[in-house]
Order: C-alpha cells, then sequence, then structure tokens
C-alpha cells in the first residue's frame, strides 16, 4: 500500500509539471493581453508537430527540433497578436470570440495538412528508473527534468531581465508601463510568443508520451483552465501551486478510487474555489 | 450554329451508348464510410469491391445466363452516421436502383437502411459488428468478416493455455461499447480458466493511463488485455503499460489494428505483443491481394479489405449459380448454398445459425500473430472451433 501511494505521489508530480507547462503560457497571454486564449490548446498541438517534423523528417536531434520549435513558435505568436488578436486588445469577449475561431482554423489546417490518423513519435528514451519498490519511466524523468529546466529558465527571464520586468510591469497595470517607456509595440507580441511558446514546448515534450495528432490539444487546454482557476488568472506561483496539487489529485484518485472519481473531485474542487476564493488560490481580486 | 450540331450530335451519340451499356451493366452499391473515423475500413471495402468488378470486367464482363454484365461499382459515404446511409440507401435503391449494396461499415448505419434494404429485397454486405444486424428476419443481410463474437473465445482459449495466464487487467472506454466489451471478454476469459481480475473505465478522449495502469499492475496480473479500445489509445496504453515497467504479456482480441498500435507505442514497446489476424500473410493468394491493392492505390490495405473482395466475388458466383441478376432471392439461395468457396483468404463457408438463427455470418480461418519487431508473425492457426 505505501509503495502505491509513493508510486501515486511520483506519477502526480511529474503530471503536474506537464501541466503547469501549459497553464504557465496561457496565464501569461491572459495577463498581458487580457484574452482569454481558447487557441492555447493549438499551440501544444502545433509544438508537437513541428518537433515531430524536425525529429522524423530533417533528422535533427530532440533538443535542436524542440529549440527550433520554441524559435518558430516566438515568430507565430507574434504573428497571431498582429494580425488576428491586436484589434481586440481592451475587448475580452471579442478576442476570445476571435481565439475560438484561430483554434478552429488551425485544427482543420493541420487536418488538411497532416490527415486525422495519429503520427508515430520515436521514443527518446526507454526504461525505468527503479528506487527500491518505486519505478520511474526513464521517458516521464526527462519530460520532468527538461520541463522543469524550461520553467526555471523562464522564470530567471520574467524576474531579472529588463525585457522580464517590463512585462510583469505590464502585467501590473498597462497605462502607467507605457508612461515608463514600455514599448507595447514589442512587448505584446513578445507576451504572447512567450506564452505560445510554452505551450509548443509543452506539446513538443508530451509527444514522445502521447503521441501527436491535430486533435490533441483539447485536453491539455482543459487542463490548463482548471489550473488556472485553481491558481488565479494572471498569477504564475497560483499556477504552479494549483498544477502540482491537481497532478497529485488526479492521480492518488484515479490509484485509489477510479478514473471517474478523479474528474468529479477536480471538478468539485473547481466550484468550491470558485465560490469560496472568486480570484483563485493566489490570485489578486480584480480592482 | 455548326457547334450546335455538334452538341447535338454528341449528345445523342452519348444517349444512344448510354441505352446500349445499360442492358449489359450491373451496379452494386458501395454504401461504405469515406469520411472521418472509420474511413479506413470504409475505404478498403469500396477498393475491395472495385477491385473485384475489375476482375470481372477484364475478362469481358460478368456472364450470367447468356449475358456479359459490365460491373459499375456506385460509391456513397455515409460518414459513419445513420440518418446519412437511410439518404444514401433511398438513392442507391430508389434512383439507382440497384438490387445489391457493398456496407455499411457501421453498425447503426446497417440497422437503420435495412427496413428499406430488406423490404426492396436487396442484398447488403455489411462489416457492422452487432449481433442484430444478423436475424431470420433479415433474410438479405450477409457478414463476410467474423466479428469479435466469432474470434475472441477460440483465441483466448488459446492465448491462456499456451502462455500459463491466470489473471488479465483491461482498460475499457466508458460507455456502451466498452461496458458491452468488458462483459463478454470476461465471460471469454472466465471460460478459459483465467479470471478479468482488474477492470478500469476511462473517459474516451484520455491519453494519461498511467495512474489507472499503475493501479492494475500493482494487482500482479500476467496480462494486459486491449480489446474494445481504438487503435490510438491502444498503443497508449501499451506504450505507457511497459514505461512503468509491465512485463507481462499484452493481448489484443479483435479487430485488425496492429500497424497503428505499432506506430504509436513503437516496436519496443510492443515485442511479443500478442493480436488477431484477419489473414496469413504467408497464404500466397492473400499476399497477392494485398501487393496487388497497395500496387494499384498507393496505400496501406485495411485488414479487412480482403474479406469483403472475398464476399463481393462470392456475390458473383452467387448469381451465376442462380443463373440471374434480377431476382435476388434466386441469388441469395445460391450464395447461402456456396459451400467451400475457394477464396484469397481461404476456405470460406456461411455459419451463424445457432448465435444469430441464420446462417450469413462467415467462417473463415484467422490466425493469432506475435509480434515481432513491428510486425506480425502468425503464432496459431484457428477457426470458430479452436485453434492450434
Amino acid at each position: 500500500m505505501s509503495f502505491l501511494i509513493a508510486q501515486s505521489i511520483i506519477n502526480g508530480v511529474i503530471l503536474g509539471t506537464l501541466y503547469l507547462m501549459m497553464a504557465i503560457g496561457f496565464t501569461l497571454a491572459f495577463g498581458v493581453m487580457r484574452i482569454v486564449n481558447f487557441a492555447h490548446g493549438e499551440f501544444y498541438m502545433i509544438g508537437a508537430f513541428l518537433t515531430l517534423i524536425g525529429v522524423k523528417w530533417l533528422g535533427l536531434p530532440f533538443p535542436a527540433a524542440l529549440v527550433v520549435t520554441v524559435v518558430m513558435a516566438i515568430l507565430l505568436g507574434g504573428l497571431v497578436e498582429r494580425f488576428v488578436f491586436r484589434p481586440f486588445r481592451a475587448d475580452e469577449l471579442s478576442g476570445m470570440i476571435a481565439s475560438l475561431g484561430l483554434a478552429m482554423i488551425l485544427q482543420h489546417m493541420a487536418l488538411i495538412i497532416f490527415g486525422p490518423d495519429p503520427q508515430s513519435f520515436p521514443s527518446l528514451v526507454s526504461g525505468v528508473y527503479r528506487l527500491g519498490d518505486l519505478i520511474v519511466p526513464k521517458s516521464r524523468a526527462l519530460t520532468l527534468g527538461a520541463g522543469v529546466v524550461i520553467l526555471l529558465a523562464f522564470y530567471g527571464f520574467l524576474m531579472h531581465t529588463r525585457m522580464g520586468r517590463a512585462l510583469r510591469a505590464l502585467v501590473q497595470d498597462q497605462e502607467v508601463a507605457s508612461i515608463y517607456g514600455v514599448r507595447l509595440e514589442i512587448m505584446y507580441p513578445l507576451g504572447l510568443g512567450l506564452g505560445v511558446a510554452l505551450a509548443a514546448v509543452a506539446g513538443g515534450l508530451m509527444a514522445p508520451l502521447f503521441g501527436v495528432s491535430p486533435f490533441i490539444g483539447g485536453t491539455p487546454l482543459l487542463k490548463a483552465f482548471i489550473v488556472v482557476i485553481l491558481g488565479g488568472l494572471g498569477s504564475i506561483p497560483g499556477a504552479a501551486l494549483a498544477a502540482i496539487l491537481l497532478g497529485l489529485i488526479e492521480s492518488l484518485t484515479s490509484s485509489f478510487v477510479s478514473a471517474s472519481a478523479a474528474d468529479i473531485v477536480t471538478f468539485a474542487l473547481v466550484v468550491v474555489v470558485l465560490l469560496v476564493r472568486p480570484s483563485g488560490l493566489m490570485g489578486r481580486a480584480e480592482a | 450554329m455548326r457547334l450546335n450540331k455538334l452538341l447535338v450530335a454528341t449528345t445523342a451519340l452519348a444517349l444512344l451508348a448510354g441505352a446500349a451499356n445499360a442492358e449489359e451493366t450491373l451496379k452494386i452499391g458501395a454504401l461504405v464510410t469515406l469520411s472521418g473515423a472509420g474511413s479506413s475500413w470504409g475505404q478498403g471495402m469500396l477498393r475491395a469491391a472495385e477491385l473485384a468488378a475489375e476482375d470481372v470486367n477484364k475478362d469481358g464482363g460478368l456472364k450470367v445466363g447468356d449475358t456479359s454484365y459490365k460491373v459499375q461499382v456506385i460509391p456513397y459515404d455515409d460518414s459513419y452516421k445513420a440518418n446519412e446511409a437511410v439518404t444514401a440507401a433511398n438513392r442507391l435503391v430508389f434512383e439507382d436502383k440497384v438490387k445489391y449494396i457493398i456496407g455499411t461499415v457501421g453498425s447503426a448505419p446497417i440497422l437503420a437502411i435495412q427496413p428499406i434494404t430488406e423490404e426492396n429485397k436487396v442484398i447488403t454486405m455489411t462489416l457492422g459488428f452487432t449481433a442484430e444486424a444478423l436475424s431470420a428476419e433479415k433474410p438479405y443481410t450477409f457478414r463476410p468478416n467474423p466479428t469479435t463474437a466469432e474470434v475472441a473465445q477460440p483465441q483466448i482459449d488459446w492465448i491462456v493455455a499456451n502462455k500459463g495466464i491466470k489473471t488479465v487487467g483491461a482498460l475499457f472506454p466508458k460507455d456502451e461499447t466498452g461496458q458491452a466489451i468488458a462483459k463478454d471478454v470476461g465471460q471469454a476469459y472466465a471460460n478459459a480458466g483465467a479470471e478479468l481480475s482488474a477492470v478500469e473505465f476511462f473517459e474516451r478522449d484520455r491519453v494519461d493511463f498511467i495512474p489507472l495502469l499503475t493501479r492494475i499492475v500493482a494487482q500482479g496480473v500476467d496480462a494486459i488485455e486491449l480489446d474494445g479500445n481504438s487503435p490510438v489509445t491502444a498503443g497508449q496504453i501499451v506504450q505507457q503499460a511497459r514505461d512503468i515497467g509491465f512485463e507481462g504479456v499484452i493481448i489484443r482480441t479483435g479487430g485488425p489494428a496492429t500497424q497503428d498500435i505499432v506506430n504509436v507505442a513503437g516496436k519496443e514497446a510492443t515485442e511479443g505483443m500478442f493480436v488477431h489476424s484477419a489473414y496469413d500473410p504467408g497464404v500466397e493468394t492473400a499476399a497477392a491481394y494485398e501487393k496487388r491493392y497497395t500496387e494499384t492505390y498507393k496505400d496501406q490495405m485495411n485488414g479487412f479489405s480482403p474479406f469483403f473482395y472475398d464476399g463481393t466475388k462470392m456475390l458473383f458466383k452467387a448469381m451465376q449459380d442462380a443463373g440471374t441478376v434480377e431476382d435476388t432471392d434466386a441469388v441469395k439461395t445460391a450464395l447461402e448454398n456456396l459451400k467451400d468457396y475457394d477464396g484469397v483468404l481461404g476456405t470460406l463457408n456461411w455459419t451463424g445459425a445457432e448465435r444469430y438463427g441464420i446462417a450469413h455470418q462467415l467462417d473463415s480461418p484467422f490466425y493469432i500473430a506475435r509480434v515481432e519487431d513491428g510486425s506480425e508473425v502468425i503464432v496459431a492457426k484457428c477457426t470458430s472451433q479452436g485453434c492450434e
């Protein structure tokens, strides 16, 4: 029994890290742009396909393919900001609807180009690490490690660089930030570009675990939503806490009760948080 | 003016030619799924009918009595939906006036079109797995492929006996199909002397099975059964089960899906998996059919295609035996009377009188294969009586 508990905790932490990467990009895009980006899941899917193309068609090593994916994703995010979201900057509702449309366009484009069948992704590593009775699949340990590195790098960028400071200022107050010389025309595309890049890199990292097809974006989007609601929209520490919590809940309930119970517990928690703390566990209330 | 005359002349010619041909054209409907989920099965069936038609047309048409018929296949797409199947069936039966339909792919579509086809004595050849597709009240429906009901028991008996399996774990989608298959497969394992001891149900769009598999594997099962899951999901389960260090046997009962599973899970994870195989590439005629298929369509062959090639050929044979293409009662009887038909898959017969109340279910040999380096290697040959 104790073995099963420890194993479930390990599974849960791995799962939580995967969710966190999705959620941070989502919450960043909201913080900067004030847009609830329903196309976030499709950027996850595009990231998975870009990495697949890099590895399988171009023969790049996996890390190089991921770097290419990140660069392409930042560019794509910038373009999307310029040509889709810019007219809706101050308009949350229209922006949300535009993002829904964008999601459909991206998914169907992938469908036309790649077809509906799942693509195989060559596995990077196989086998398991054993700690006594406990088992950590090497593939997941790798994803976990890469995820943590990427998240730390992103955190460093946000907290300790000029651009990161500018982004945070933008999240706090757009007008004041712009008076202090934050250049909106650069920071908006960059903010969305980084959010998109996080989703894309998550897609690339998870492609070897969960496979690649045009329809893989839905589930991670839903998880990002739950994490962001639990953690507080716009709050990165809140997202971190909520993602690990969600991973643990899913893993422990699935292992000890049943998969359906995991969904019930998760959504019950969302309802409770919304009732008791509508701004999320660590979100700040709207002024 | 001259152009107009030319146009009139060509139209008249075309009409005349059409009229002349009509006497000797035999129209066959192909009411299959050509878009969305299930389209790979639908393509396989349509192309099977086309290849069978090509065979007879090449020799100057299908000779029935003194007349030679040029066979024409008319395809319709039902998108795996009952309502679209009904629309297409109405057009086939009342506008195109066909007497024979290859299709449908799905269970719901065949049940939906049977009121039209049975009433109008149109012979259908369906893939639909539902037990209700065949019954004594539906004498014009045939099923030229084995379903899980035919293959599960002999296959499970063989694997349980040969691999010394006592306990089995399985994951099923949480819906009607999943529940039904869980019950059938559980019964089949019980009959074979093993126990389906760890069962989990999950939402169909789930991709992370590690928490569920952790629980199943912790119960120390000897094998994991994949029946009831789509090829992609089955592939993910295989990959993730191996990821958490499961070293037991993995079994896929029913439905050709090996290639997709290998695509998703990779060659290493699928090594040693036991799968149902509809045909043996070692049988020369079957391999030749697959070669012809891939060369003609530049596409991988779906495992059901050879069944419908044989099925369509059996239908042609029945028309020749009956000496008519118009009287479907006579053709139906001739089809029922075909014994030991020599198809590309091997020796074929009709069975199902006990199970369905009518012997319109194909009884064909099938195989148990072991996956080695991503390909199926046949390890046992089976009939509905058992495997060896």
